[in-house]
């Protein structure tokens, strides 16, 4: 069967395929962003700062990855690598000062993700200037040859299959990212350390009085998230694009919060959430490739931001209970006070 | 003791504005003899390889040809500094001000109003009252510099459906708000009819964001490249900023051809330059160096200018465009400058 739209001839299996690999690609950040979130939260952190450690992830990394490349003459391969590492690192770094501030100081937990929301859009756009346009600066005042993206990775035997074999033509990260899904629902719901996770984040006085060191496990866990968070940066900057943006996360860490509360704080769910808003994304882009398909009746949605707004529709059918009901862990958001 | 610091406060904010601004001292402008062509950028540096530093080399071209005396710039850092900086001028008395892109357009507006005396040069600014005929936007001394963005893509356009294997290519581009943007992909499409009205030809415009989104989403723009590919799009016209950029990288890590825009990306955009198969250019230095003559002898008329597009170098590919294709694309050139070859692309999306 052949579906012949303005001209255009493709098989329907190919445009799905097309669009489920746009999928998983797209959904990337908002998996891991989501992943980060349950981490925080499941710990009795409440974290709006996935944006900003995002941004900031993406920017460092890309920074690491550039200085790898061109300063020190590293192959791009290793400079990717480095530069995924000090994503990574960045994302925890920012993570930390959200600890410091919402488990030590009790600041607000809002607050605390607000000022680093602000605060990777002041440090990325300044920094960005200062090194890639100024005159005198390291690079030379423009932007350097960056080394490229991280490789596609084929999964042996699966990429073979004719045409839906392209879904498992994938880069690491968004292998990563799904292989981090199984392995924190595991450490989540299986392990000492997700159970003592769980109990901090549900009953931090019963957690303490069992001997379990509170701070200490938000801690872990906040950092634990941020890095997560780091690594979907990373997705931006060293696995879509060669290059940095200002503001280029555009707000996929918030809707990676979305994702999370959709999914009910569990990694599964959280996945299930951010594939529908990559399904989202994807639809987008392919509608306006077939847009004569949609009869006339239905004219509204030849409009591709119709579509894209579906998802955050549903965000909010879900956040005003009418689809389910989700339960945040019980003492997310509050401070442990002995 | 609030007060007083209030005041330092206020003083030192006045320090930083006033060693901000910068003021370009030259008195002699407003003498008749003086020529002097001020040249205030879009957001960005001098030296962008682009837009700001292909103007400027036109600005300069008129100082080195003698028929501009005096030339200066100044650097926007921030939207918000349009009107300050183009007023640094106006009140120099420079006669003529030149501000690059459509984003100035309003503030260029603006300031020709305050200063009457002084002609307004404004790249990419569309003049609008040519056509739609509401004589009350008719600034008598603004002149937008227009190019026929409809010539550049159809000559990518045509290139494009003649190296494609596969019969399909596309392009990722802003949004179709913008008309040049909307003239880029509609003479795409009329060159790759130009060639095989059979070659399938998807444009795809990111219109679904804020406005100032539009062209600097290099994810959306890689993403939606790569989704064409996998449906065997084998040549990527990436027209919009950078978004359009993160569509030609992608392309070239995809390994078909990418095509550039507005100026030669081969020198912009070394990610993409071994795949880079030409770009879709605005012949920016001689169109502002000859409204600068015709300001100068007073000759420049309100209204819309045009200059001239064309197409860039094969560079990396040279080997791998056959000679008839060469030869066929100069005649398409030739033709689209003669007349001969006509795109039908009205100069406003209807």
């Amino acid at each position: 069967m052949v579906v012949a739209v303005g001209g255009q001839k493709d098989s329907p299996l190919l445009i799905i395929t097309s669009m489920l690999a746009t999928t998983i690609a797209v959904a990337t950040p908002l998996t891991l962003g989501a992943l980060s979130g349950i981490f925080c939260e499941r710990a009795g952190v409440v974290n709006i700062g996935i944006e900003g450690m995002m941004l900031g992830a993406a920017f460092f990394g890309w920074l690491a990855a550039i200085y790898m490349n061109t300063i020190f003459d590293v192959a791009p391969l290793p400079s990717l690598l480095v530069g995924v590492l000090f994503a990574m690192l960045s994302g925890g770094l920012f993570a930390l000062l959200h600890a410091v501030l919402s488990i030590t100081y009790k600041v607000d937990q809002i607050i605390g993700g607000t000022v680093i929301n602000i605060l990777a859009v002041g440090i990325t756009g300044f920094l960005n200037r200062q090194l890639f346009f100024e005159k005198g600066s390291i690079f030379g005042g423009q932007v350097p040859h960056a080394p490229g993206v991280l490789p596609r990775l084929q999964i042996p035997f699966l990429v073979d299959i004719p045409v839906l074999g392209r879904i498992f033509d994938q880069q690491p990260l968004t292998i990563a990212a799904i292989l981090l899904v199984i392995i924190s629902h595991y450490v989540i719901f299986y392990t000492p350390w997700g159970l003592r996770m769980r109990a901090v984040g549900e009953h931090p006085r019963a957690a303490d009085t069992v001997g379990i060191n509170v701070s200490f496990t938000r801690y872990a866990n906040v950092i634990i998230g941020g890095m997560l968070a780091g690594l979907g940066g990373a997705y931006f900057t060293l696995e879509s694009v060669p290059s940095f943006e200002p503001l280029m996360t555009n707000g996929r860490g918030f809707i990676s919060l979305a994702a999370m509360i959709f999914g009910n704080w569990t990694p599964f769910g959280a996945w299930a959430a951010s594939l529908v808003f990559g399904a989202a994304q994807a639809l987008q882009i392919n509608l306006q490739f077939y847009r004569e398909l949609i009869p006339d009746q239905w004219a509204i949605l030849q409009n591709s931001y119709v579509v894209g707004l579906a998802p955050y529709i549903l965000t909010m059918l879900i956040l005003t209970g009418i689809i389910g009901k989700t339960t945040p862990p019980a003492a997310d958001g509050i401070p442990y006070e002995k | 003791m609030l007060k007083k610091s209030y005041f330092v406060i206020t003083l030192a904010m006045v320090a930083i504005f006033a060693l901000g601004a910068c003021a370009p001292a030259t008195p002699d402008c407003a003498s008749e003899d003086v020529f002097c062509v001020g040249f205030v950028t879009d957001v960005g540096k001098i030296d962008d390889k682009s837009f700001n530093q292909s103007t400027w080399e036109g600005v300069e071209l008129a100082r080195e040809e003698g028929i501009a005396d005096q030339t200066k710039y100044i650097e926007t850092i921030d939207a918000k500094d349009y009107d300050k900086n183009i007023a640094e001028f106006g009140d120099a008395n420079y006669d003529v001000i030149i501000t690059v892109g459509f984003a100035l357009g309003e503030a260029t507006y603006k300031a020709a109003g305050i200063y009457p005396d002084i002609d307004f040069i404004g790249i990419d600014q569309f003049q609008a009252w040519e056509f739609d005929g509401d004589d009350s936007t008719n600034i008598a001394n603004v002149t937008g510099l227009n190019f026929p963005e409809d010539h550049a893509g159809f000559l990518v356009g045509a290139l494009g459906a003649m190296m494609s294997e596969s019969g399909q290519i596309g392009a990722v581009c802003g949004t179709d708000l913008v008309p040049p943007v909307w003239r880029f992909g509609e003479g795409y499409k009329a060159g790759a009819a130009y060639i095989d009205p059979d070659v399938e030809v998807s444009v795809i415009y990111h219109s679904d964001v804020g406005f100032d989104k539009t062209f600097t989403d290099p994810e959306w723009g890689a993403t939606t490249a790569n989704s064409m590919i996998d449906k065997g799009v084998d040549v990527v016209f990436g027209c919009g900023g950078k978004t359009g950029n993160g569509a030609v990288t992608a392309a070239v890590q995809r390994e078909v051809y990418g095509i550039g825009v507005d100026t030669d990306q081969y020198f912009t955009l070394p990610e993409a330059a071994p795949r880079l198969l030409s770009s879709a250019m605005k012949l920016l230095t001689p169109g502002t160096f000859d409204l600068i003559k015709l300001a100068k002898e007073g000759n420049l008329s309100s209204g819309n200018a045009f200059g001239t597009a064309a197409y860039a170098p094969y560079h990396d590919v040279e080997d791998e465009v056959p000679a008839e294709v060469k030869a066929q694309m100069d005649e398409i050139a030739a033709g689209l400058i003669d007349g001969s070859i006509t795109t039908d692309v009205p100069p406003v999306k209807p």
